[in-house]
């Protein structure tokens, strides 16, 4: 019973738990309220807040500055945390938040399930190969996210700039100059060194409006809205070549995972996130007020995705209740 | 009344995921073979409520082996056709309109069990046999949906499907073995005209509600 009970907290623990930096637009008007929301599940809905203490650093780059975020600015809606900003002149912006490490324990068999779950399949194979598969594991994680967003229509290079977090993605071209059918280039650094040979997941959630043609790409797309992506591996040089199929918000995601060397832990981990948008369907001087009604509709629309836990116990529940009452009556 | 909860416990496993398009799947087919689809596959019938939910109704109405040996065959030899022909030609729909469609055919089991055609209608409900094939075609063609939405690579497409399938296939043997089982277990209790109608109106229930979920994701999506 223990180990059933321990298996079914790591599962619930272990699921749905990546981290995106997301806009409800991704082009913004200059000297505007807009807000930054922190996925804490999947790249489509939030099942967690993030704890203040949690961050180690909330970053805002814009016009050549880097500037610190106060986390009293941070807002909880329902399971999603959220940033107040107000823009400032047009340029392209970049906004990060990267999170103290924490430690978890895991069984082995629920270890090596995370592992698969999550496309850690290097260290899979590793310990597969060790003979390791048996071995109970202590992992240390953290987790580093940006976002790239356009505010009015010029221009500019902060989108180069490092956070020089542990593990992060760096464009080598402006996201905000690509169209559908372009490729984007990015760097994926770890501890200031390009990260050869690295799986990286890319997807997209590809513009759609219903009524009109669903142009759907259908290769980052899951029926319970788990956008998720192809898997690439970056090259030698640590770069990655991602093909710009269609217009939507964009994410990689990679969770780069190594043998620890402390003694009380077995593994480290690094997760790193980057989502930007292209084009979105819309004419990029059109910002806030423009294209939100799209954007937001679609959001809430994934937002609203029913935890399975609640499907299932709901579920049960009803079966139950059912039961005993027919059960009464007859 | 521990073998009905027991019924339900182990379904639970088989529904904590859902089913769709994970992270890790879409890893697993970009490192794998053709095993890896067949995985995939396997994987995705086990945890894909919906359709359990229908093969629970279609099991529930049925008594013997053989009967039950010749309704799944239609329903398989029903999605075959359309998960390997829909995806081979490239042929999709939106999912959300068709997952709509296989909740509809879940209210519809639920609601024929209980006898909702002779009750309502004053008429004998349509062949079985004919509907469990037609619904397996809409089954199949949630399950190409499904498998388009992943990117395949270059090269074996054909082997890919084929193997997705047969991963499908053994995914619903997997998940069927114990449910019917369980209820054949059950049909021997006092207490299973209870649980019989207890699950045939939660199937209509999920069905709606699923079908409200689906069009939901649609129009506001």
């Amino acid at each position: 019973m223990k180990k059933f009970i321990f298996g079914l907290v790591a599962l619930v623990a272990l699921s749905s738990h990546d981290m995106f930096l997301r806009l409800d637009t991704y082009f913004l008007a200059p000297d505007t309220a807009a807000t930054i929301l922190l996925y804490n599940g999947t790249f489509d809905r939030s099942d967690n807040t993030i704890d203040r203490n949690r961050m180690q650093d909330v970053s805002l780059v814009g016009n050549g500055q880097r500037m610190p975020v106060d986390t009293a600015a941070w807002t909880e809606r329902d399971s999603t945390t959220v940033l107040h900003i107000t823009t400032g002149v047009a340029g392209t912006y970049v906004a990060g938040v990267s999170t103290r490490p924490r430690n978890i324990a895991m069984a082995a068999e629920a270890f090596n399930n995370y592992l698969e779950h999550d496309g850690v399949v290097d260290m899979l194979a590793t310990r597969r190969q060790n003979g390791d598969l048996g071995k109970d594991a202590v992992e240390q994680y953290s987790k580093h996210v940006k976002t790239i967003f356009q505010v009015g229509e010029r221009r500019t290079d902060d989108w180069v700039t490092p956070l020089d977090y542990p593990i992060e993605f760096i464009p080598r071209s402006n996201p905000y100059d690509l169209q559908s059918g372009d490729s984007l280039v990015v760097l994926l650094r770890y501890r200031g060194e390009p990260l050869a040979d690295q799986l990286v997941l890319v997807g997209s959630d590809h513009a759609h409006a219903h009524g009109n043609d669903h142009d759907h790409s259908h290769s980052e797309e899951g029926e319970d809205h788990q956008h998720t992506g192809t898997g690439m591996r970056t090259a030698d040089d640590g770069t990655l070549t991602v093909p710009i199929t269609s217009d939507g918000t964009w994410h990689l995601r990679t969770i780069y995972m190594t043998e620890a060397a402390e003694e009380d832990l077995t593994h480290e981990s690094n997760w790193a996130t980057l989502t930007f948008a292209v084009d979105h369907g819309q004419s990029h001087d059109h910002a806030v007020g423009a294209n939100h009604d799209h954007d937001h509709s679609h959001e809430e629309a994934h937002d609203s995705g029913l935890p399975t836990f609640v499907y299932v116990l709901g579920s049960l529940l009803l079966v139950g209740t059912l039961f005993f009452f027919f059960n009464r009556k007859s | 009344m521990g073998r009905f909860f027991t019924l339900l416990a182990l379904l639970l496993p088989l529904n904590l995921f859902a089913h769709g398009v994970s992270a890790g799947d879409q890893a697993t087919l970009s490192e794998g073979g053709l095993f890896a689809y067949l995985f995939v596959g396997a994987k995705h019938m086990v945890t894909g409520y919906d359709h359990l939910l229908f093969l629970v109704g279609v099991i529930f109405y049925l008594s013997g082996l053989r009967d039950i040996v010749r309704f799944v065959t239609v329903f398989t030899i029903g999605h075959s056709i359309t998960l390997i022909g829909a995806t081979y030609l490239g042929v999709r729909a939106d999912e959300h309109l068709i997952d709509a469609v296989i909740a509809l055919s879940v209210l519809y089991k639920g609601f024929e069990n209980l006898g909702g055609f002779k009750k309502l209608f004053g008429v004998t409900s349509p062949d079985l046999l004919l509907m469990v094939f037609l619904f397996g075609l809409i089954h199949g063609f949630g399950l190409s949906t499904r498998l388009q939405s992943f990117d395949l690579g270059g090269g074996g497409f054909l082997a890919k499907i084929v193997s997705f399938n047969v991963g499908v296939e053994l995914g619903q043997v997997a998940a069927l073995i114990p449910i019917v089982f369980l209820i054949t277990y059950l049909r021997e209790d006092e207490r299973y005209a209870a649980f019989y109608k207890a699950v045939n109106v939660y199937l209509i229930l999920a069905g709606v509600g699923l079908f409200v979920y689906q069009l939901n994701g649609y129009f506001g999506g």
